[in-house]
């Protein structure tokens, strides 16, 4: 089971390819884990994404491959270790997200 | 079914049918010493009245079948389209008539459903059914039971044809015999299937005619036995359409016995273990007489 | 008597064995369905079908493989090994499974199986008769393509097949229903006023090969097992009177009698369905699902189709349009009056498949003809496997709302 901490939203793959998208948010950025149906079953996975969220309000965002996250799709075979990665992302997006805060003052 | 379970309240017995009083009072049923064939007239059969065809070979041997069962009042008889079930359908045991050719596949539920529900209690499948419904349309399912050594009885009601739909070859017609369908002549044999049988490792295996009714009751018994204690065991009888065949009514046990004669010779395969298996019974039998 | 004993130890198996069904709590199937604790997981829906079945006290399950089925059935056999299930075996072919499976239920005990597209077709003429035949039996249905070019895709087009048969149907959304469904089916189906089958279908791969979280109970539960005295015909079982009691041989006979009892019977199963709806509700707390009641524009789907439409209310939502959802969890028996009150003051109704024939479509127009002003567009449809975006049901939606009402597919 992956972490409720920073979850904003669980639903239906949007692009009806079946399976769950989970949208984590924190500090304007965030993660997007899809676990989509597979053939095999051992082949299951997490797909992740690093967004970056277009507003505070709406779950707008795009896909941001220029953290020192990721520079690609993520995928992981388990759910610990996307736990594992979200936890190193969550303290990430908070460094991230008070440094632009200082740029910006 | 426990004999409480047959026997009607005192209140309703002079209202029910007669041949229903008969059955209670004198059916086949819990008895210490079953009747025999040579008993017949002196009790009340499990079928009597039917829509068979005059002289028809197979409603005689479905008699004797019945009189053959060990337990009939724990017994369940499963059949499928075709002459034989207008007879079996009237005979005072529980028959499941389902979709043509489904026998085998539903007697192997059956037989596993009833095993798991009356651990202590042996209920006896016997899956009796034309060539057409075993042979043909059934012949996987036939084929699977047997393979899988499902503990059930399969009785083959052979006649050579489809005699239900009026006439039509099937896969243990003979080759050459015209019928419908087979307007030049039927292009291939008969099927082995007492071969394929025995390639396929049923405990017991019989052929037989409708000659000796002390013997076509002997073999049931038999089969039945194998199949609660060993594994699968199937009887295939020869039983002619009259009909069909154009065998005059009072020539229907002349051909019986010339057939018998010439191809369907009484012949038991049984393998080792219920060789010993029966011999035990049959032991047990004689010392009880 | 036999010399069987109840509790023979099967071969392979240490002299001291139990078999694990026999540790598990009976308990009330209300209670399991309403007032357990439950603990969440996130697994894919052929292990929810598993941990239903662990709790389902099924006697006999019969199997044979056909993808995606063939992972449920195989966790089946699994479970007959720690001996959660009593009989199991891998039959030849799907007519030897669908006949064996009745042959099962006959003789009284809990009967399990299921299959998936194709091999639903395969079994069809077996599955048909199990009505009539007053057979409870759950099938779990995992829907596939069934036509030619051969596929493996999810597409739901065999429901259509069993809508009239006279069987119970339910169609889950997602893992949670499959899990949930299939508890309530084996309950409703054995309902002495209902005895009958009871499918229980989910989308192939969207459901039984993708995760999704599902609540349940602890496995030291189990439902209470089949009683088979109890039924609206006997069992198969020699323990009734054997007065000619062959339920069906007066019908066989081309008479005037035959037509009336075969008419009589019929009228009876259909009716049989319709009895179960108290029984489902009982269970599944109602036949549908309502999202914003009242509103003009409603989306009515069943199957995976409702977790599309879900994110399309969301979605919509955000724009500020209210748009309306009805979930149809039973198809059979179809919730007639729960949609009809449902859709009071919709203007227009969509109905979102993933099959090209519709049916559902055809269900709530045959359900709504006369008795509701709305119209009912009939799509978007996906089919053969095709993918269901939240977009095409957003555009198909927007196109709606322009000056053409009658916008059809």
């Amino acid at each position: 089971m992956l972490t409720d901490k920073n979850l904003i939203l669980t639903r239906a793959e949007p692009n009806g390819n079946g399976g769950v998208q989970f949208l984590y948010k924190v500090a304007g950025y965030g993660v997007s884990a899809i676990n989509r149906p597979q053939e095999e079953i051992s082949q299951l996975n997490w797909e992740l994404e690093i967004l970056k969220y277009a507003d505070g309000e709406s779950i707008k965002f795009e896909v941001c491959h220029n953290t020192d996250l990721a520079d690609k799709t993520l995928v992981f075979y388990n759910d610990k270790s996307v736990n594992e990665f979200l936890e190193k992302a969550f303290s990430y997006f908070e460094e991230l997200g008070s440094l632009e805060n200082m740029l910006d003052k | 079914m426990s004999l409480a379970n047959l026997t009607p309240s005192p209140g309703f017995h002079k209202w029910l049918p007669v041949e229903y009083r008969d059955l209670v009072e004198h059916g086949p049923y819990f008895r210490d010493k079953k009747p025999k064939v040579s008993d017949m007239g002196k009790f009340k059969e499990i079928v009597e009245e039917h829509p068979m065809c005059a002289g028809c070979a197979m409603t005689l041997f479905i008699r004797l079948v019945f009189i053959g069962l060990p337990t009939p009042e724990h017994t369940v008889i499963v059949g499928t389209a075709g002459c034989g079930r207008l007879a079996i359908s009237q005979g005072s045991i529980p028959f499941i008539y389902g979709n043509y050719g489904d026998t085998n596949a539903t007697a192997s539920g059956l037989k596993r459903g009833l095993e798991v529900r009356f651990p202590n209690q042996h209920k006896d499948v016997v899956v009796m059914a034309g060539d057409g419904g075993l042979i043909d349309i059934g012949f996987q399912h036939l084929m699977h039971g047997w393979f899988r050594q499902e503990k059930f009885t399969t009785i083959l009601l052979d006649n050579e044809v489809y005699g239900n739909t009026g006439g039509q070859e099937s896969g243990m017609t003979r080759q050459g015999q015209i019928l419908k369908m087979a307007p030049r002549g039927k292009k291939t044999g008969k099927i082995d299937a007492l071969g394929l049988a025995k390639v396929s490792k049923v405990d017991y295996v019989a052929r037989i005619a409708p000659t000796n009714p002390a013997r076509v009751a002997r073999t049931v018994r038999r089969a039945v036995l194998v199949a609660r204690e060993v594994g699968s065991s199937y009887i295939q009888a020869y039983t002619s359409c009259n009909i069909e065949y154009a065998i005059p009514t009072p020539d229907v046990m002349k051909d019986a016995f010339d057939v018998e004669k010439d191809r369907y010779g009484f012949e038991e395969i049984i393998s080792d273990r219920a060789k010993e298996f029966l011999a035990e019974v049959e032991k047990k039998d004689k010392a009880k007489k | 008597m036999s010399t069987q004993t109840a509790s023979k130890v099967p071969e392979g198996k240490p002299a001291d064995w139990v078999p694990a069904g026999d540790l598990q709590e009976v308990v009330d199937p209300e209670w399991l369905m309403h007032e357990a604790p439950r603990t969440t997981e996130f697994i894919t829906g052929s292990e929810a079908a598993r941990e239903a079945i662990r709790r389902c006290n099924v006697d006999v399950a019969i199997s044979y493989p056909i993808t995606p089925q063939s992972e449920t059935m195989q966790q089946a056999g699994y479970l007959y090994d720690e001996g959660h299930i009593k009989e199991y075996y891998r039959a030849e072919e799907e007519i030897g499974t669908m006949s064996a499976i009745a042959g099962a239920s006959r003789a009284g005990v809990r009967s399990l199986t299921a299959t998936s597209g194709p091999g639903l077709m395969r079994g069809l003429e077996a599955i048909s008769s199990w009505p009539g035949a007053r057979t409870p039996v759950v099938l779990l249905n995992m829907c596939r393509v069934i036509n030619t070019p051969l596929a493996i895709q999810p597409d739901n087009i065999e429901i259509s097949f069993l809508l009239n048969t006279g069987m119970l149907h339910a169609h889950g959304e997602n893992q949670q229903d499959f899990y949930d469904y299939t508890l309530a089916a084996f309950m409703v189906s054995e309902e002495v006023d209902v005895t009958l089958p009871a499918t229980v279908s989910v989308d192939g791969f969207f459901v039984t090969h993708a995760r999704g979280h599902v609540s349940m109970t602890d496995p030291k539960y189990k439902l209470p097992p089949r009683d088979g005295w109890r039924s609206a015909v006997p069992a198969m079982d020699n323990e009734n009177p054997p007065a000619r009691i062959s339920r069906d041989a007066p019908i066989q006979k081309s008479n005037f009698i035959s037509y009336h009892m075969h008419a009589s019977w019929q009228q009876e199963v259909f009716a049989a369905v319709r009895r179960s709806a108290k029984y489902w509700r009982k269970y599944l707390g109602d036949l549908i699902e309502v999202v914003n009641p009242g509103a003009k524009e409603m989306i009515i789907a069943s199957g995976a189709a409702v977790s599309q439409a879900r994110e399309c209310v969301r979605q919509s939502e955000e724009k500020g349009i209210e748009v309306g959802l009805i979930k149809v969890k039973t198809i059979r028996p179809f919730p007639e009056e729960e949609i009809l009150n449902a859709v009071q003051g919709a203007e227009r109704i969509y109905v979102p498949e993933f099959n090209q024939a519709g049916w559902l479509h055809k269900e709530v127009c045959s359900t709504l003809y006369g008795k509701c002003k709305a119209d009912i567009i009939a799509g978007p449809r996906v089919y053969g496997g095709m993918t269901m975006p939240t977009e095409l049901l957003l555009d198909w939606m927007a196109e709606g709302r322009k000056d053409n009402p009658s916008y059809t597919f």
